[in-house]
């Protein structure tokens, strides 16, 4: 490196912010440095991490997000460019495995994601409806004679994981083999004495995928596992590691996401009753644009990191090829030249734009499945437990919120009602049936009707 | 007024036919959008607006007639 390449770096260099977005302090804090960074540098260089760009400002965001010398590549063993995918830093957990589509470029990317959308597509999501209003259901008769629920617990951890072990072809009755350590996984410390027996969950979790992966190659049935299986890329069947990265990813992004947003907005309801009334009431008009600001507020997934691919010049800062950028989506959403007021709530907000489900070719595959299942999530409490009041005291949200702004508890107290059908176990064999029966896990391209529930 | 969109920025966000179901349309396969028609009537003028700028992709583009 010249003296004057020296020079350059640090004037390429010259907005330069402390960002650490896994300490506590980065949760508590968020506000205030959202504003620093939109206020001095929408897109700033920081040391930690040995050094990657970070980008706030929705503008730098939108184009960074989109520019295709900016790759997604997680290259685990060296065969490429070496580049180390959307975990800034390496998750040790992730290092061995890549993150299916999230982790791959064009055209590779496209392979698989045309052989995921069937599933996903907002048609092939309508058609479980009845489905996943008949498990949140399940869900709230468990606790509705009681006047007690956690609504992480006992609501939202359970609905977008037996959704997803559904749509996979994965038997109903092991949601909570795969929810436990997903959920775990993301708010257990590395120096956590918990660590071992997460590990140990995710192990068990892992070994029952692949089983079932090797279960289905041999009897198919329908589902993103079987498509998966069947695919093939220039006449060869797709490699297994790149299977389990994929359903792993599909694991992984839909469980933990739609229970942060769920618990979220429940606890932000709760705080203002006045606000959960009139949502409840004008729902026909107000139940889409509250959840995309519900979306943009609480941003589950806050970002994702990338990497240069070319050197390129976007927005007015100049980067190098190898260099590694964090896209805030949580910070470009609080961005005051696109969102008026941006750290309100507004349920009716107009021109919400949000980041949450990032943008370009990434935008996220499950976006379809997370609002149906939290709709149903949320508009079932409205109804049958309109008075919840959540406990702040019992409240537990993730310490750091660097991967999933999350939460593990959020425990609420409601005038008792009655059942209306079974628990959940008893839904759950009959769910598995009509699955079975109706082969609800086909594609768009080979079922076109809804569920029914008998 | 008339509205189209632009293919290669859409990626199946949904909130154009969120906000206004009866002038855009998304492919049951992808979810990808496209305008049900190229002239927009006047009682949806405000809705395919609103639409337009909510699009996170920015892909849907408006000609006002003058």
């Amino acid at each position: 490196m010249s003296v004057d390449d020296i020079v350059s770096d640090s004037d390429r260099k010259k907005n330069r912010y402390h960002f650490d977005r896994h300490t506590p302090e980065y949760r508590t804090q968020f506000e205030k440095i959202t504003e620093d960074i939109h206020a001095k540098c929408p897109v700033a260089w920081t040391d930690t991490y040995e050094g990657h760009w970070v980008a706030g400002g929705s503008q730098a965001v939108f184009e960074l997000a989109r520019c295709p010398v900016v790759s997604n590549d997680h290259d685990i063993n060296g065969e490429r460019q070496g580049y180390k995918g959307i975990s800034i830093p390496t998750a040790k957990r992730a290092s061995g495995v890549r993150g299916g589509i999230l982790e791959m470029d064009e055209p590779e990317h496209r392979i698989y994601r045309t052989v995921l959308n069937p599933f996903l597509s907002p048609a092939a999501v309508k058609r479980w409806a009845p489905f996943i209003d008949d498990v949140t259901r399940a869900c709230l008769d468990e606790k509705i004679e009681e006047g007690v629920i956690d609504f992480v617990d006992d609501l939202a951890n359970v609905v977008p994981a037996v959704l997803t072990l559904a749509m996979l072809g994965i038997p109903l009755n092991k949601w909570s083999m795969y929810s436990e350590p997903t959920h775990a996984a993301l708010y257990t410390p590395e120096h956590s004495p918990d660590l071992d027996r997460v590990n140990a969950m995710h192990r068990e979790m892992g070994l029952d995928l692949l089983n079932n992966m090797i279960e289905i190659r041999e009897n198919a049935r329908p589902g993103i596992v079987n498509a998966l299986i069947q695919m093939r890329i220039d006449g060869e069947p797709a490699p297994d590691l790149e299977i389990m990265g994929n359903l792993g990813l599909i694991i992984g992004g839909g469980f933990d996401t739609t229970t942060a947003l769920t618990a979220h907005s429940l606890e932000w309801l709760s705080q203002h009753p006045d606000q959960r009334e009139r949502l409840s009431r004008e729902r026909d008009t107000l139940l889409d644009p509250a959840t995309e600001e519900f979306l943009r507020y609480f941003t589950p997934a806050p970002g994702d990191g990338r990497t240069f691919s070319d050197d390129v010049e976007i927005e007015g800062t100049q980067f190098k090829e190898g260099e590694r950028l964090w896209i805030s989506w949580a910070m470009a959403n609080r961005d005051p030249s696109v969102f008026a007021d941006p750290n309100e709530i507004v349920l009716d907000r107009k021109g919400n734009r949000h980041f949450s489900f990032g943008l370009g070719v990434h935008r996220c595959i499950g976006s379809n499945v997370a609002r149906t299942v939290f709709k149903s999530m949320l508009t079932a409490v409205l109804d049958r437990m309109p008075d919840y009041e959540c406990d702040p005291e019992g409240t537990v949200h993730y310490e750091t919120i660097g991967v999933i702004q999350g939460m593990r508890h959020l425990p609420a107290t409601f005038t008792p009602g009655r059942r209306v059908g079974a628990g959940l176990d008893e839904t759950l064999e009959k769910l598995q049936r009509i699955c079975d029966e109706q082969q609800l896990a086909l594609p768009i391209t080979e079922r076109k009707d809804a569920a029914v529930i008998d | 007024m008339k509205v189209h969109v632009d293919s290669d920025r859409c990626q199946g966000h949904t909130l154009c036919s969120m906000i206004a179901p009866d002038s855009f349309v998304l492919d049951d396969i992808e979810g990808h959008s496209s305008a049900v028609s190229e002239d927009v009537p006047p009682d949806q003028e405000d809705a395919v607006r609103e639409a337009a700028q909510s699009c996170p992709e920015q892909a849907i583009i408006i000609t006002e007639s003058s």
